[in-house]
């Protein structure tokens, strides 16, 4: 038995097939105004039951599922609807069997299967994506060494906006075989400076300072608590390393230039206002024979 | 139309320039000002949910108080210190609008749960009090927290955690708030409100979310289990 026997399909020989298939002239002429009339209406029917649906699914799922899944799902159902309309109503429309309409089907898959790897390949991914939602419109994002706000999640491509304002598109299946960053996933993300001081000043009284400053700022989180201690200890200074958590939706913590450049020049200004300044590079040179350096003494009482 | 309300710390000014109404307030130093483009039949100046400033992160108010040991079973009501925010109203037509937010309190923001199934939450210390405690209305509202462990185990309570879309505000001689806090485990707490006014405070204020269009979908209270501590 032939694979079509298994479907206890009716086409015995190729000739059957050839008979089957009249010539395009043939076919359109049989079609009556009517019947493309039912054809049309019935897409319509199809395109707007797809928007109804997709209303309800927005209405009912919104607070489960991001926009761009939603946007996502619906695009799927809608398409879907139309295909199934066209699947039962061309055959009857053109008097083609189930057969070869499979057939034909088969044939475009292949087809497209063979010339779009890619694209199945994006829209694979894209998919993938959905389902595994790593990120959503508005999330700020690094991946492939790209970083950016993400603008639209679609089926093929995500579109990202980056901080200097350039629009880049990336392929789904180049995002889903990469790392990705989401800088929004969690409620609230850590940050970690860097600051140098004197070795003449004061430790305790600095880390004093900033735990001040990280106490009255409204958007450093009370819990967990920020923390100032010594890091390191260098040639030329003394690192306090600061780290505070803050809330990931907050419009600084966007990208982390906005957030320096709130946070630390307070702290520069409170230090130096009590006294505790930024070190200088600084080295002590010793020579293995003392020079003697003569010293004019006479200018000097001058 | 003109109108004017001051005090030490806040002073507020509706005043028509040739048919265009200019607002303006300064609270302690905070300003703001802006023209109106349309009229209006009434201004409503009213405490609102506390969790809109500076801007909105959250819808969580959370506030942190000294150790309470509830043993199981056990029943207690305290008094607590909550921030308050106030709002600008502007009524037209049957319709309540709101203009602008602004308050005294200190903001402070902190993180409830872990940093991937957490809340972010207006954070706000209190003391503990059993009687009622003397609050400055423009800055601080008072709670009546009713704490009862409903769990097999004597729980540490030390901090209490509210959703403001299911809050009832209430103001008078003061702004108050009545809540439950149902200790469920150690780990388990429901913080609830409640709908009815307290005797001193008679007037039920705007919800601030209703105003703003947004739909309240929860009314049935915040599960806290991220522990009581």
């Amino acid at each position: 038995m032939n694979i079509l026997g298994l479907f206890n399909l009716t086409v015995p020989s190729a000739t059957d097939v050839e008979s089957t298939v009249t010539s395009d002239n043939d076919i359109f002429a049989s079609i009556s105004p009517r019947e493309i009339l039912i054809f049309i209406v019935g897409i319509i029917a199809a395109y707007i039951l797809g928007l109804v649906i997709s209303h309800h699914i927005r209405v009912r799922m919104s607070h489960r599922l991001k926009k761009d899944q939603l946007d996502i799902l619906t695009g799927i159902i809608r398409a879907v609807l139309i295909i199934v309309v066209i699947g039962i109503s061309l055959p009857g429309l053109l008097d083609l069997s189930v057969t070869i309409i499979l057939i034909g089907l088969v044939a475009i898959i292949a087809i497209i299967g063979v010339s779009s790897q890619k694209v199945i390949s994006n829209m694979v991914a894209g998919l993938a994506l959905l389902y595994e939602s790593p990120f959503a419109t508005g999330d700020f994002i690094s991946t492939g060494g790209v970083s950016g706000t993400v603008v639209s999640v679609r089926l093929f491509s995500v579109r990202i906006r980056t901080t200097d304002g350039v629009y880049v598109h990336i392929p789904n299946d180049q995002i889903y075989s990469t790392t990705v960053s989401n800088n929004h996933a969690n409620v609230a993300r850590r940050y970690v400076y860097s600051v140098g001081i004197r070795y003449q000043d004061d430790v305790k009284k600095a880390e004093g300072i900033i735990e001040k400053i990280l106490e009255t700022y409204t958007f450093v989180l009370k819990n967990p608590a920020p923390a100032v201690f010594v890091s390191d200890i260098t040639a030329d200074s003394v690192v306090l390393m600061i780290r505070a958590w803050f809330p990931s939706n907050w419009k600084l913590t966007q990208d982390d230039i906005s957030l320096s450049i709130a946070i630390l020049p307070r702290i520069k200004d409170a230090l130096e206002a009590a006294g505790i300044e930024m070190p200088y590079a600084q080295r002590v040179i010793w020579f293995a024979n003392q020079p003697t350096i003569p010293i004019d003494t006479a200018s000097k009482q001058r | 139309m003109g109108f004017s309300y001051a005090d030490p710390n806040i002073r507020i000014q509706l005043t028509d320039n040739a048919g265009l109404i200019k607002y303006e307030r300064d609270c302690a130093g905070q300003k703001e000002s802006r023209y109106l483009g349309r009229t209006f039949s009434a201004i409503h100046i009213l405490p609102v949910e506390p969790v809109n400033l500076p801007e909105t992160l959250t819808h969580f108010l959370e506030i942190s108080f000294p150790s309470l040991l509830i043993s199981p079973g056990a029943e207690q009501t305290v008094y607590l210190k909550f921030p308050v925010e106030i709002g600008v109203f502007l009524e037209s037509g049957g319709k309540t609008d709101p203009l602008d937010v602004f308050s005294l309190a200190p903001v402070k923001f902190s993180l409830y749960g872990s940093p991937s199934s957490g809340v972010i939450t207006r954070w706000y210390e209190s003391d503990l009090y059993t009687d009622i405690p003397v609050t400055d209305p423009h800055r601080e509202g008072l709670m009546s927290l009713h704490i009862k462990n409903s769990g097999t185990e004597t729980t540490t309570v030390s901090r209490a955690v509210f959703d403001s879309s299911s809050m009832s505000l209430f103001y008078g001689d003061r702004v108050a708030m009545t809540a439950t806090m149902e200790i469920l485990s150690p780990l388990i707490a429901h913080t609830t409100f409640s709908d009815t006014a307290p005797a001193d405070c008679p007037n039920r204020a705007i919800d601030l979310y209703l105003a703003r269009g947004f739909s309240i979908t929860n009314r049935k209270g915040y599960f806290m289990e991220a522990g009581t501590i």
